[in-house]
């Protein structure tokens, strides 16, 4: 049983830390390296929150509105000069992943920041006591994912995206503001990273570095999903329960690695990954 | 292609028949650095001997960096791990045996050998057939992370988080290990230098520029990409050896991902695609480093990052393009381009009797999903023939010739190219059993002079160069032929993305007429090319087939060439093969003007 | 002078121009440390304190007439910044003497330059032991001294299993082993053993793991920062309520902690709360200094201040700060500071008085109790 709520939780966190850097991907076919540096921007956001001594929760549409506003210039001033060199754009924005920590050192310090817990306290699930926030980030990930869902399906940003992602060319000539659509959804992207960000300070520590640590398994695991959400949540269970059986039966330094090895190997045996079936 | 900064194609200076000074002028350069370098441990203070040292150590991974991402356009951040490899393998060996000659000795075997098999490994990883350049660099990215896992997992052998230190090391003072990494970084660059300036050299541009083309060359892009990859881990691992006894420390973050990154931002800054200038970066941002880093902790890493970005949107090509720049408006710093002789070749291939079959074709059908694409098709060609396939947009010819040169799309039924079955080959197999193909739209190497595509057509037959540049271009007959009626053989030194769209047309032809294939696939030769192009190239393809030797299949719109040229016309039609014959007797057929008039149904 | 804007706290490594005294050249202390990187949480404390011993010897007139001054180096806490660190304090600015706290990749990555340029160097961090060269001297504790005041008083209160998790380095696998190895030795039993690697964020599955092996105590040695506060916050997110020491905490961050650390049992050879003149004294002089740009003396600040101390001893013993004579006279004298009387004499080691304290509500520590004079064991052998 705990096994299983490890697994559950695990999926639900990571796909809350890499649904911002899928959105990204999918539609500008960028990779974001300055994610990161988005989380711990959101991260921080909770810390200024609990400065300010506002409620904790405060700090989810404060970070998502930072994110967007950061996510926005950024996209305006480094992302849209390199659209026709995407590899160049890992370059960039790990360059703006840099920067930003350092300004965030400079300004806010290096310290450890400590936030106030969102959710604390443990609850009794079906037979074992379980850290009520991760039931509680459960739940997100599944909100998250619903209104992630809609926004595609059902919005007209969601159509012009879908569009985008298909075929740019022919989206463009259908008359879509193609460089909008990719302004709008770098600026949600970034905003859900941010999102992302307060969202952990339950779980870790807050410092200029924090974000680093997660973008290699968010990175790879939306390498594995290509453009698609649903592939992405597939993603997150599979190389979720794969991290927490193998931490748990062999060892937890291989299961650190496990995202980062077995989504290359699954991409060298099937490129498109996950989003085939 | 994905990355088309526009760097490394002016970095190299024209090829040919350069002065003996200028062939030599390397040479002399290389001479008169090591001489200063040897020399330089006696006017600098210690501090700089030791920082200079490691400088230049970093600078041959860098160098190598370089190789990979300004030249093949692989972007990688796994060169750290094969440099810390190579460094933890002479650690290891040194503490556990002492620098004894036989200990050296291994741990230099090892450092070099290590690497050197991970990177094959890493290599067959990242390369396969249709894999992608990101994913390349997706695997870069997880073997530091792996590699240094491994070290700090390794306990008292790699001694974990703390590093490996008080092994013997070389017996050398730190001017000797000033004057060993000297000697090193001048001779790796010089390699490098003489390497990407030969004919092989121009297969790595080749393939940054468009690697379907080498494949349909007859090169294999991933056994490339994979040697290459190897190749360059041992020479990072071997920087990594003389990095582990120059110090006399390793530590993991010498195999780390974040070094991996500074490679690559000192490899951008230098100027990527400029060898010179990447080394130049390392050397000055880490020296830089050495003396800022320690007063201006936060704000120098601040700065690095904002240049770093900055010069990637900006500058592309980093400070050696905009040296490069200046050099060049000066008078003396433009030089006159040149190129190789043309020569006739004897033509290789023993002439095959009319009527042999070369292409045969049995129930192939293909489908995308529940989408029928091509059903029941069956096919012969014989030699001499110049076969017309026709039909309308959507009839299946394009996926037809993909089906006749790529083994690896899927499809059912047979494809035979002069009795070998080639499903499940890949392209540059499928070359080497004689197909040539010719893309609809015309693919060249946009970045090289006509005279180095042409020479990359030869490749497979001839070989290239390591060292330096053939003076003489040989070509077949057919293909010289080719070149002389488009008037091509005049402009080849030209980069080939200056050529007009029908001159692009002719050169593809020509690259692939100088292959010698026994078939040659062409679609739609002739699309957007003025009437007296396309009667030269119709002229061409009649000469080509009419010895004999060769066959030709032609997927065409323009009825009336078609109806000029060919010897038989194949008609095309929802998939299906309806109608196979004469010229007199397609064209005359209701069928066709049926369907052209899109009056048919089933 | 670009640096008080970028760092904020004054005099990192100007003081030698203020110290430049009339009797000839100021005696030069290298402090390369990570001012950027994993150590920059602490590093500020450290060089404060260095300012304050260098002040204090100075205001009393120096070392044999002659002035202290203090170089800052920024090794970026690793092996390749402290390459570059060292090299600069060593050849460029030319130290006397290398006095520092740094990471063990770091300390090791400048070994060979300490080495080569011959000069002392006293390594004022806790650290997994054993790390001997002649010319380095250690004035923190190792896992012989910290981690049996934890077991025996676990012990004390009836805990016979026991769970150990850390970080993969050095560091975390020295202090566990350790660890193991003394309850083992007490007659204890260790249900687990587990660690994660240095930058892992996810503690998820070793906590199961801990909650299906229920043992009586819990004792973790993660890397500092934000490994420690991650795994004590999945800990208390999970409802862990053991008995449970934290081999890698100091005080500062237990207070930021707050409430999650609550409870927790800390080994230190300083706490803020030991009751002596001397450390009432050196409090009361930091807070003078530094006022409210103070951090908050720990348990790698304080042996930075006493080795600066025993370096002075040293060199008056010795006549000079010639190195050889300086490095024969290090074990032989002694420095009565806030942690009591440091003689470096075991090994290139030093016996140290130990504290067992535990984390109050409000983030101070209390001191449970204190162990006399623990002996640091078989460090180095081959040093006499």
């Amino acid at each position: 049983m705990l096994l299983t709520l490890d697994i559950l939780t695990t999926a639900a966190i990571l796909f809350i830390v890499s649904i911002g850097l899928l959105a990204i991907f999918g539609v500008l076919k960028i990779i974001n390296f300055a994610h990161g540096a988005w989380l711990t921007v959101g991260a921080y956001c909770a810390v200024v929150t609990a400065k300010l001594g506002l409620n904790p929760w405060l700090a989810l549409p404060l970070a998502f509105l930072v994110g967007a506003v950061l996510g926005g210039i950024a996209e305006h001033f480094i992302i849209r000069p390199l659209y026709r060199r995407p590899l160049d754009a890992i370059l960039a924005t790990w360059g703006l992943g840099i920067v930003v920590g350092q300004l965030v050192t400079l300004g806010l310090g290096r310290d450890v920041q400590l936030t106030p817990n969102l959710y604390a306290g443990t609850v009794a699930f079906l037979g074992v006591d379980y850290s009520a926030y991760r039931l509680v980030a459960l739940g997100i990930a599944l909100v998250i994912g619903t209104m992630f869902a809609l926004a595609i399906e059902r919005t007209r940003l969601g159509l012009s995206a879908r569009a985008v992602i298909m075929n740019e060319t022919l989206a463009r000539s259908l008359g879509i503001d193609t460089g909008r659509v990719r302004l709008v959804v770098f600026m949600i992207g970034a905003g859900l990273a941010a999102l992302a960000g307060v969202l952990l300070t339950p779980l870790t520590s807050v410092d200029p570095n924090m974000g680093v640590a997660w973008l290699i398994g968010a990175f790879m695991l939306v390498m594995v999903a290509d453009a698609s959400y649903l592939a992405l949540a597939a993603a997150c269970l599979v190389f979720g329960a794969a991290q927490v059986l193998i931490s748990t039966f062999v060892s937890p330094i291989l299961g650190s690695i496990a995202i980062a090895v077995l989504a290359a190997l699954v991409l060298r045996i099937s490129p498109k990954g996950f989003s085939r079936a | 292609m994905l990355e088309t900064a526009p760097v490394a194609r002016r970095a190299v200076p024209a090829p040919g028949r350069r002065p003996r000074l200028a062939r030599t002028a390397p040479f002399v350069v290389a001479g008169l650095t090591a001489l200063a370098l040897w020399i330089a441990p006696l006017v600098l203070d210690t501090f700089a001997v030791n920082v200079l040292t490691r400088s230049m150590i970093y600078a041959v991974p860098a160098v190598t960096v370089d190789l990979l991402w300004g030249f093949a356009g692989i972007l990688t951040f796994g060169q750290a791990a094969f440099f810390g490899v190579g460094a933890y393998a002479a650690a290891m060996i040194l503490n556990a045996y002492g620098a004894t000659p036989l200990g050296i000795a291994a741990a230099l075997a090892t450092a070099i050998a290590a690497p050197a098999l991970l990177g094959l490994v890493v290599g067959w990883l990242s390369f396969y057939h249709r894999s992608t350049p990101l994913y390349a660099s997706v695997i870069s990215l997880v073997v530091p992370i792996v590699v240094v896992q491994l070290i700090y997992a390794g306990g008292e052998w790699t001694g974990s988080s703390s590093g490996l230190v008080g092994f013997d090391v070389l017996p050398f003072e730190i001017e000797g290990y000033f004057r060993l990494a000297a000697l090193v970084l001048v001779a790796v660059t010089l390699a490098a230098w003489i390497l990407v300036r030969s004919d092989a050299g121009r297969a790595l541009v080749a393939l940054r520029d468009n690697e379907a083309r080498c494949a349909y060359l007859g090169l294999n892009p991933r056994r490339l990409q994979i040697l290459l990859t190897a190749g360059l881990a041992a020479v990072a691992g071997f920087a990594g050896f003389l990095f582990a006894n120059a110090s006399g420390v390793v530590a993991p973050e010498n195999a780390g991902f974040l070094f991996g990154t500074e490679l690559v931002i000192w490899v951008a800054l230098g100027g990527r695609g400029t060898l010179l200038g990447p080394v130049l970066g390392t050397i000055a941002i880490d020296y830089l480093a050495a003396n800022l880093s320690g007063d201006l902790p936060f704000l120098w890493q601040l700065l690095l990052g904002t240049a770093f970005v900055a010069i990637i949107i900006l500058l592309p090509g980093g400070l050696a393009d905009l040296v490069g720049r200046l050099w060049r408006v000066l008078p003396f710093g433009r030089s006159g381009p040149s190129a190789p002789a043309l020569a006739a070749r004897e033509d290789g291939t023993e002439p095959t009797a009319t009527d042999t079959s070369i292409l045969k074709v049995q129930g192939l059908a293909k489908a995308y999903g529940s989408l029928t694409v091509l059903e029941a098709i069956d096919l012969e060609i014989r030699a001499g023939e110049l076969v017309s396939l026709v039909g309308p947009n959507g009839a299946g010819k394009t996926t037809l010739m993909r089906c006749l040169s790529d083994g690896t799309e899927p499809f059912t039924g047979s494809i035979a190219v002069g009795g070998t079955a080639i499903t499940g080959l890949t392209p540059n197999r499928i070359v080497g059993l004689g197909v040539g193909r010719k893309f609809q739209v015309a693919s060249v190497f946009e970045s090289l002079s006509v005279a180095d595509c042409l020479r990359l057509a030869r490749a497979s037959h001839d070989g290239l160069n390591p060292t330096g540049r053939a003076a003489t271009l040989g070509l077949p007959q057919a293909a010289l032929d080719v070149l002389r009626m488009t008037g091509l053989d005049r402009r080849l030194p030209e980069p080939a993305r200056l050529l007009s769209h029908g001159q692009k047309q002719a050169l593809e032809l020509a690259m692939v007429v100088a292959l010698e294939p026994r078939l040659i696939l062409l679609d739609e030769p002739t699309a957007g090319l003025t009437k007296a192009e396309r009667t030269t190239i119709g002229r061409v393809l009649k000469d080509l087939t009419a010895n004999g030797r060769i066959a030709a299949v032609l997927v065409e719109h323009d009825l009336d060439f078609v109806r000029e040229i060919s010897s038989r016309i194949v008609v095309l039609h929802q998939g299906r093969l309806v109608l196979d014959g004469t010229v007199e007797a397609v064209v005359g057929s209701e069928l066709v003007r049926t369907i052209y008039s899109g009056g048919a149904h089933g | 002078m670009v640096k008080h804007l970028i760092i904020g706290t004054a005099a990192l490594g100007l003081v030698a121009s203020a110290a430049q005294g009339a009797d000839g050249k100021p005696i030069v202390i290298g402090v390369p440390i990570g001012l950027s990187g994993a150590n920059s949480v602490v590093a500020p404390s450290v060089v404060q304190s260095a300012e304050l011993a260098v002040e204090e010897i100075n205001a009393k007139g120096g070392v044999l007439g002659r002035k202290l001054a203090l170089e800052v180096a920024d090794d970026a806490s690793g092996a390749a910044g402290a390459q570059k660190a060292f090299d600069s304090l060593i050849y460029q600015k030319k130290v006397d003497v290398l006095i520092s706290m740094e990471t063990s990749a770091a300390r090791n990555a400048g070994l060979p330059a300490v080495t080569k340029g011959r000069v002392p160097y006293i390594y004022t961090s806790f650290y997994e032991g054993h790390s001997c060269n002649k010319n380095l001297f250690v004035d923190a504790w190792v896992p012989e001294q910290q981690v049996p005041p934890v077991v025996d008083a676990f012990k004390a209160k009836g805990a016979k299993t026991y769970f150990l998790i850390g970080s993969d380095y050095a560091f975390g696998r020295g202090m566990l082993g350790f660890a193991k190895s003394y309850v083992e030795k007490t007659g204890g039993k260790v249900l687990g053993e587990e660690y994660l690697p240095m930058d892992g964020s996810d503690w998820t599955a070793i906590i199961s793991k801990l909650k299906e092996a229920k043992p009586d105590a819990l004792i973790t040695s993660t890397a500092g920062g934000a490994p420690n506060v991650t795994l004590t916050k999945q800990l208390r997110g999970a409802g862990v309520t053991l008995p449970f020491a934290n081999l890698a905490l100091d005080e500062g961050t237990a207070k930021s902690m707050g409430a999650d650390a609550e409870g927790v049992y800390l080994s230190a050879s300083y706490v803020t709360g030991i009751d002596g003149a001397e450390n009432k004294a050196f409090l009361a002089a930091m807070k003078k200094k530094f006022g409210a740009e103070l951090r908050t003396p720990n348990d790698l600040s304080v042996p930075e201040y006493e080795a600066i101390y025993l370096y002075k001893a040293a060199v008056e013993k010795a006549g000079g700060t010639e190195t050889v004579k300086v490095l024969e006279a290090l074990p032989t004298v002694s420095f009565t500071g806030p942690r009591g009387t440091i003689r470096m004499s075991k090994q290139h080691h030093a016996p140290l008085t130990m504290y067992l304290g535990q984390i109050q509500a409000d983030g101070t520590v209390k001191v449970a109790d204190t162990f006399k004079d623990v002996d640091p064991g078989e460090q180095c052998p081959k040093l006499q």
